[in-house]
C-alpha cells in the first residue's frame, strides 16, 4: 500500500493496543488464579495453587461445574439432533413455507435472551411445571443453542453435491448406508462445528439461567456472578481458568476432528 | 422426544420422493419445540401484560391497560429507558471507532498472520461474559491493577468501577468481536486497488479513504452497529456486575419487577415497550442507513 511508513507504523501501534485491550481481561483472570496473594499485584507475587485447592474444598462451585457441564452435554445432543434434521428438511424441501420455517428456526438469536428468559420463567409457571427447573434450563439452552447447529449444518448442506447420494444410491447402498458412507462424512465438519457452539453456548449461558436456575441447578456462570457480587477473592479466578481450560479443550478436540477452518466458517455462516 | 439419529435418517430416506422431497418428520421436533417453547411463552408473555397484579399473587384474570399506563406514566421508567439507549448508542459508537482500524488491519493483512489475528478476536467469544467481566473487576477496582500502576506514577486513584465508566469498558470489550467480524465481512470485499486508484488519481490517504473505502463498508457498519446496540441494550451481566447495582439499565429494572417484586403483569409490560422502542429505532436507523448507502454505492 502507498500509506506512509507513519502511517503504517501509528496503525500497527494501535491495533497492538487494541488486541492488548481484547486480550488482557482473559489473561489477567488466569494469571490471578495462579497467584499466591489475596490481590493480583504487579510483580506477582509468586505461584500457587491454593485457589484451586479452595475451589476444590468449595462445594458450591464443584456442583455447579458438573451441573454445567452435564447440561451442555444433555443441551449439545438435542440441539444437534433437532437442529441437523430441521436443516436437511428445509435445505431439501421446495416447500413454500420455506423461508418462514427457516424464520423460525433462527428466531430465538435476534430476540434480546434475558427477555426469552422472562417469557419463559413466566409461561413455565402459567403451565405448572415452574418448579422443574432441570427441564426449564434444558428447554430455555437448546432454544438458544438450536439457531447456531441450524445454520452451520445449513452452510455445509447448500454446498453438497447431491448426485453423490444419488450415485451411491444406484451403485446398490440402501438409505443408511449411503447416510453414513456419503453424506455424513461429507457434512461432519457443519454437524461438530455446530454442535460445538451448541456446547459453548450452553456452558456460558447467563441471562437464560438467571431467570430459570432454581435450588440445586445453578450453571457455573450463575454461581460466579452470585459470588462475584460479594467479593472477587482470586477462587472465582480458578473457577474460571478452569472453565476457560474446559473450553479451549472442547475447541482442541474439534480442531483434532474437522479443523479450525470449518469452525470458523461455521461462526460466519 | 427428540428423534434418534437412527429413525430419523430411515424415515427421511425412506420418505424421499425421486425428486428429492424431505419428509416433514424432520423438521416436526424443531417445529414443536420452537411452537411451544418459543412462540407460546412471547404471545403470553403479551396477554401477561394485560392483566392484573395483586399483593397475594403474581396476576389475576382481569383485563386492563393500566401496566402499561404505568410504564409510560413513570417518569423513573423514561430516565432508565433514557440511561439505557445512551449507553447502547454510546457503547455502539466507540465499538465502531475502535473495531474499524483493526478490521481494516486485519482485512489487509497476509493470510499467514490472519489466522492468528482472528484467534485473537474469536478467543474472548469462547470466554464466558461472567469470567470477562471479572477480569475487568481485578483491572479496575479501586485497588486493582491500573491504579496500582497510577499510584505507581503517582496519579490516582481513580473510580473505574461501580459507574458508568466502568459499565462501558465492559460492554465496549464484550461487543468488540461482533462488530470486528461485521466489518471485516464488507471490508474483506473492498478490492485494494480501488483505494490504490483513488490515491493514484491524486487523492490524499485521509480523502481516498472517507470517498472511497469508507462508503464501501457501509453495510458492514449497519450490520455490525445494529448487532452491537441490539446486544449492549439488552445486557445484564456487566450493568450489574461492572455497575455495582449502582447504574440501573431496563433490562435490570425489569428482572427485578419479575423476580423480586412479582409484578409479572408490570414486568411484561415494560419490557415489552422498551423491546418496541428498540425495534422502532432500528428500523428508522435502517431507513437511514439505507438511503445513505443508495446515495454512494
Amino acid at each position: 500500500m502507498e500509506y506512509s511508513r507513519r502511517g503504517r507504523l501509528l496503525l500497527t501501534t494501535v491495533v497492538t493496543i487494541l488486541y492488548l485491550f481484547l486480550l488482557a481481561p482473559i489473561v489477567i483472570v488466569v494469571i490471578a488464579a495462579f497467584n499466591s496473594g489475596e490481590y493480583l499485584r504487579f510483580p506477582p507475587e509468586g505461584f500457587s495453587l491454593r485457589w484451586f485447592r479452595k475451589f476444590l474444598d468449595s462445594e458450591p462451585f464443584v456442583d455447579s461445574f458438573i451441573f454445567s457441564i452435564e447440561l451442555a452435554v444433555i443441551v449439545t445432543i438435542l440441539a444437534t439432533i433437532i437442529g441437523t434434521a430441521a436443516a436437511f428438511y428445509v435445505v431439501r424441501s421446495s416447500s413454500r413455507y420455506r423461508s418462514a420455517l427457516k424464520l423460525l428456526m433462527i428466531s430465538p438469536l435476534p430476540v434480546p435472551a434475558i427477555l426469552t428468559g422472562i417469557a419463559l420463567l413466566i409461561f413455565f409457571y402459567a403451565v405448572g411445571i415452574g418448579t422443574n427447573s432441570l427441564f426449564n434450563l434444558i428447554i430455555g439452552h437448546t432454544l438458544i443453542s438450536l439457531p447456531y447447529v441450524f445454520l452451520t449444518v445449513s452452510t455445509v448442506l447448500v454446498g453438497f453435491n447431491r448426485s453423490l447420494e444419488e450415485a451411491a444410491r444406484n451403485l446398490g447402498a440402501g438409505p443408511w448406508t449411503t447416510f453414513f458412507q456419503i453424506t455424513l462424512p461429507i457434512i461432519k465438519g457443519g454437524i461438530i462445528s455446530g454442535a460445538v457452539f451448541a456446547f459453548i453456548t450452553s456452558f456460558d449461558q447467563f441471562p437464560i439461567s438467571l431467570l430459570l436456575a432454581g435450588v440445586g441447578t445453578t450453571p457455573l456462570p450463575l454461581q460466579l456472578f452470585d459470588y462475584l457480587r460479594f467479593s472477587f477473592d482470586p477462587t472465582a479466578a480458578a473457577v474460571s481458568t478452569l472453565s476457560i481450560v474446559m473450553t479451549v479443550v472442547v475447541v482442541l478436540i474439534t480442531e483434532r476432528l474437522v479443523g479450525l477452518e470449518s469452525l470458523y466458517r461455521g461462526s460466519n455462516a | 422426544m427428540a428423534p434418534t439419529p437412527g429413525p430419523t435418517t430411515t424415515t427421511e430416506r425412506r420418505a424421499q420422493t425421486p425428486s428429492g422431497q424431505q419428509s416433514f418428520v424432520l423438521y416436526l421436533p424443531a417445529l414443536l419445540l420452537l411452537t411451544i417453547f418459543f412462540v407460546l411463552p412471547y404471545l403470553y408473555l403479551l396477554y401477561m401484560s394485560f392483566m392484573t397484579h395483586t399483593s397475594g399473587a403474581p396476576y389475576i384474570r382481569d383485563f386492563t391497560f393500566e401496566n402499561y399506563a404505568e410504564t409510560v406514566r413513570d417518569p423513573f421508567n423514561w430516565e432508565i429507558i433514557w440511561q439505557t439507549l445512551r449507553f447502547g448508542i454510546l457503547t455502539t459508537l466507540i465499538t465502531l471507532l475502535l473495531s474499524y482500524p483493526l478490521a481494516y488491519h486485519m482485512a489487509r493483512a497476509s493470510s499467514a498472520i490472519k489466522g492468528l489475528l482472528m484467534i485473537m478476536v474469536l478467543a474472548p467469544l469462547l470466554v464466558g461474559i461472567v469470567i470477562r467481566s471479572y477480569g475487568w473487576m481485578i483491572l479496575l477496582a479501586d485497588n486493582g491493577l491500573i491504579n496500582q500502576a497510577a499510584a505507581g506514577l503517582g496519579i490516582g486513584p481513580f473510580q473505574l468501577m461501580y459507574n458508568e465508566t466502568g459499565v462501558m469498558i465492559g460492554l465496549v470489550h464484550i461487543y468488540m468481536p461482533f462488530m470486528v467480524l461485521s466489518l471485516l465481512g464488507s471490508l474483506q470485499t473492498i478490492d485494494p486497488d480501488i483505494e490504490r486508484a483513488a490515491r493514484s488519481l491524486g487523492a490524499g490517504a485521509w480523502s481516498a479513504f472517507w470517498r472511497v473505502t469508507w462508503p464501501l463498508s457501509l453495510p458492514g457498519v449497519t450490520s455490525g452497529t445494529v448487532l452491537v446496540f441490539v446486544l449492549t441494550v439488552s445486557s445484564y451481566v456487566i450493568p450489574s456486575l461492572l455497575g455495582g447495582y449502582k447504574v440501573l439499565t431496563l433490562p435490570l429494572l425489569v428482572v427485578q419487577t419479575v423476580s423480586e417484586l412479582f409484578d409479572w403483569p408490570l414486568g411484561s409490560a415494560m419490557a415489552l415497550v422498551f423491546f418496541a422502542i428498540t425495534v422502532a429505532i432500528i428500523a428508522a436507523y435502517l431507513k437511514l442507513m439505507d438511503r445513505a448507502m443508495r446515495g454512494v454505492i
